[in-house]
């Protein structure tokens, strides 16, 4: 099936994994709040290389966005370090940095609040090509113009290259979004919930157009939801960070992470999603949590972040300690005591199962 | 899980909840070629068209569709809670409550219906936060609601809102003398539930009720919906644009677009039999999650149309990869195709889920 896809490349063809293009390194983030300082990310480490797909997938409060923005220069890490193309961009030169900001865009989740009401679609994108002397003058600008609305599948671009905002679809305006990060041929391109507000029918033209950037362009794509039908679909050639309270608690490739999840709380994740087909969906085996409720960022709970409300927890162990996230397969890091224990001793890390004697061991060391 | 295990633990639980897709219980709401119309400054807007279908007691059915379908406008008419710029300017709908009596929604005086809404038929609304008065603690917007309705009896209203909060696995404690400030969407969301079957309603329309909560909490939302259809007796149609969430809640569906029923019919026909072109795209559009193989997944072409001109004969036309002349003239009528399955397309015996067709389309469509 995954073959016939043409924007489906064969694996790695075009992610090329020399030096990453992109390194977050420790990643941490304070916020002050009004009950004190809260870790909105901690200890968060991805390397992105070219041509990759990475999704940061989690609920809400779970730091995604904060890892997004720290990816793209907006917000100051508290501690831990960006590199862009190996070098720290808190030390770049000026002129390194302004280069970074222009090979690193975002396009953000609200395509009704990003794009100015009053500016025409083809003012929207000849202003940046002008600016940043892209194009020397107006008409080569227009014509570049056209080029970057055909990329994005809006054709015939006469229908919308003096159009404003309101007369345009919410995909449409999306498109239009895509085009204008596209201006400055970004390397890399930070997607936060892009397609989170659109409908259903036209989702996946615009995940398809975004791939044919990646496949065809080599942009290399940080992209945030919650959404992991989504995620499934776009980084099926990609990895997965599932953060859970500020931690990436599982890592991967996108099949395995999905198809066969490992940390007790993707298991969840995966086992509460309904899906588009009565008999399937009815019948999912459930995975009950000991809790609904995520935990305020205020009180992190000690140990695990996840141990209030995981079904396999330790006492002891769980609730006192917090799991580094370890290799515990080939492509695949994992941050659970239990999933590490088991693997460890041969088990198969999807039968997660606590038994007295495999938690009295993990009480003794 | 095999298949056939798999269809016979659905079955097993389909017999379990009453209504079931061959339900030959009474009619409790008959809605009638109702249309809804929005003043706008370009003249009236049509948000419902001519749409018709029949609901009965125990049922539970959603209204799928996609922004400007019409789902929440009929469901909204349904209750008189329509803004003040929209009308029911056509059609009926008859309400026979378990007792036998029947309501002629769009004709009963302002009095009548405040007593009629939230006793016989209430809502929750996707937004719960709205719903709930911020400077009033959660027990007071039950008492107030119940003295509304002439009940004034604190205590059996204390008692019947605290057996509601353990129906909807609210700890009373924490909730009953709260804000809504102090709750979280999904617990503000069950709490919003609960109002509305405070006064026993034989009809609950959800609106969005999983839209913008986390999975998790979706999760526990949707448990909570289907054990309070096993204990207690109510019909209920709910308003979504997530596909899977009537599969797993409805025992019927109906698609809507363009302010109109395009196909309407139990949730196994739907999901596995579909007819209408429009409802094979979203299908189409929707990939399974859990498993390890790809699933390619198309797009339906263009973009749904402004409600202020919709295309001539079938507004699907212009986006279906199976239209021809006749779609394009004739808007085609919501007729039987078998059992209680309904459809509104000149073609639908020739739609296939096939995804060559619909690729074939995408190219010549432009984008949405």
């Amino acid at each position: 099936m995954l073959q016939d896809r043409t924007v489906q490349p064969e694996t790695d063809a075009t992610i090329d994994r020399g030096e990453p293009i992109m390194r977050l390194d420790h990643l941490r983030r304070d916020f002050a709040s009004r009950n004190g300082d809260i870790t909105a990310v901690d200890n968060v480490s991805f390397d992105l290389y070219k041509g990759d797909i990475l999704c940061l997938v989690g609920e809400s409060g779970s730091g995604k966005t904060t890892v997004a923005r720290m990816a793209a220069g907006l917000l100051k890490p508290t501690r831990g370090k960006v590199y862009f193309e190996g070098k720290d961009i808190y030390e770049m030169s000026k002129k390194e940095f302004g280069e970074y900001r222009r090979a690193v865009q975002i396009i953000h989740q609200d395509p009704y609040a990003s794009l100015n009401p009053i500016h025409t679609v083809g003012d929207m994108l000849r202003a940046p090509l002008l600016k940043h002397k892209i194009c020397r003058n107006r008409a080569e600008a227009t014509k570049r113009a056209s080029e970057l609305l055909e990329l994005v599948d809006c054709r015939p671009v006469e229908n919308f290259i003096d159009k404003y905002p309101h007369q345009l679809s919410g995909g449409q305006r999306q498109r239009i979004s895509i085009a204008r990060a596209m201006t400055l041929n970004p390397r890399v391109i930070v997607a936060d919930e892009s397609v989170s507000m659109v409908d259903v029918s036209i989702r996946v033209s615009l995940l398809n157009t975004m791939l044919k950037l990646r496949n065809e362009l080599g942009v290399t794509f940080l992209f945030i939801t919650h959404d992991l039908s989504v995620v499934k679909y776009f980084a099926w050639e990609g990895n997965i960070g599932v953060m859970y309270v500020g931690k990436v608690v599982e890592y991967g490739r996108t099949p395995g992470v999905i198809g066969r999840s490992m940390h007790p709380y993707t298991r969840a994740l995966a086992a509460a999603i309904p899906e588009a087909d009565p008999d399937l969906t009815r019948s999912k085996e459930k995975l009950q949590l000991r809790s609904l409720d995520i935990p305020q960022l205020t009180e992190l709970p000690d140990g695990c972040v996840f141990h209030p409300r995981c079904p396999y927890w330790v006492q002891g162990l769980c609730d006192v300690k917090m799991p580094p996230l370890v290799r515990v397969a080939e492509d695949r890091e994992v941050a659970c005591h239990v999933v590490q224990a088991i693997v460890e001793r041969g088990g198969n890390p999807r039968d997660l199962e606590v038994t007295d004697q495999l938690a009295n061991e993990l009480m003794r060391k | 899980m095999t298949d056939q295990a798999t269809r016979a633990a659905f079955e097993a639980e389909r017999n379990r909840t009453r209504g079931t897709a061959e339900s030959t219980a009474p009619v409790i709401l008959s809605i009638k070629d109702v249309s809804v119309q929005y003043k706008t400054p370009f003249g009236w807007m049509t948000a419902v068209r001519k749409s018709s279908m029949d609901i009965r007691r125990g049922e539970a059915v959603a209204l799928i569709g996609e922004s400007g379908s019409g789902k929440s406008t009929l469901g909204f008419a349904l209750l008189r809670m329509l803004p003040r710029a929209a009308r029911v300017n056509n059609g009926s709908a008859m309400f026979t409550d378990n007792e036998g009596k029947t309501y002629d929604l769009f004709s009963m005086s302002d009095k009548e219906f405040r007593d009629f809404r939230w006793s016989k038929c209430a809502m929750t609304f996707q937004a719960a936060q709205n719903v709930l008065n911020p400077v009033m603690r959660v027990s007071n917007i039950f008492y107030e609601t119940a003295k509304a309705h002439g009940w004034n009896d604190r205590k059996a209203v204390r008692e019947k809102t605290l057996d509601l909060f353990k129906k909807v696995q609210l700890d009373p404690r924490r909730v009953f003398d709260a804000y809504p400030h102090e709750l979280s969407g999904g617990m503000r969301q069950r709490v919003s539930i609960a109002l509305s079957l405070l006064l026993d309603p034989d009809l609950l329309i959800l609106d969005e009720p999983t839209t913008a909560l986390d999975i998790i909490t979706q999760r526990a939302i949707i448990d909570v919906v289907k054990s309070l259809r096993e204990q207690l007796d109510f019909t209920m149609i709910f308003i979504s644009h997530d596909l899977s969430l009537a599969a797993e809640l409805a025992d019927r569906v109906a698609t809507m677009y363009a302010g109109e029923i395009v196909e309407y019919g139990p949730v196994r026909d739907v999901f596995y039999e579909p007819e209408h072109p429009y409802t094979v795209g979203l299908l189409n559009a929707v990939p399974p999650i859990t498993g390890e193989e790809f699933t390619p997944l198309v797009a339906i072409p263009g973009a749904t149309p402004n409600l202020l001109s919709i295309p001539s004969g079938c507004p699907f036309h212009p986006r279906c990869p199976f239209a021809t002349e006749i779609c394009v003239n004739v808007n085609p009528p919501l007729e039987e195709v078998g059992g209680t399955h309904y459809v509104a397309c000149h073609h639908h015996d020739q739609v296939t889920r096939d995804q060559e067709v619909w690729e074939g389309m995408e190219a010549t469509v432009a984008a949405g």
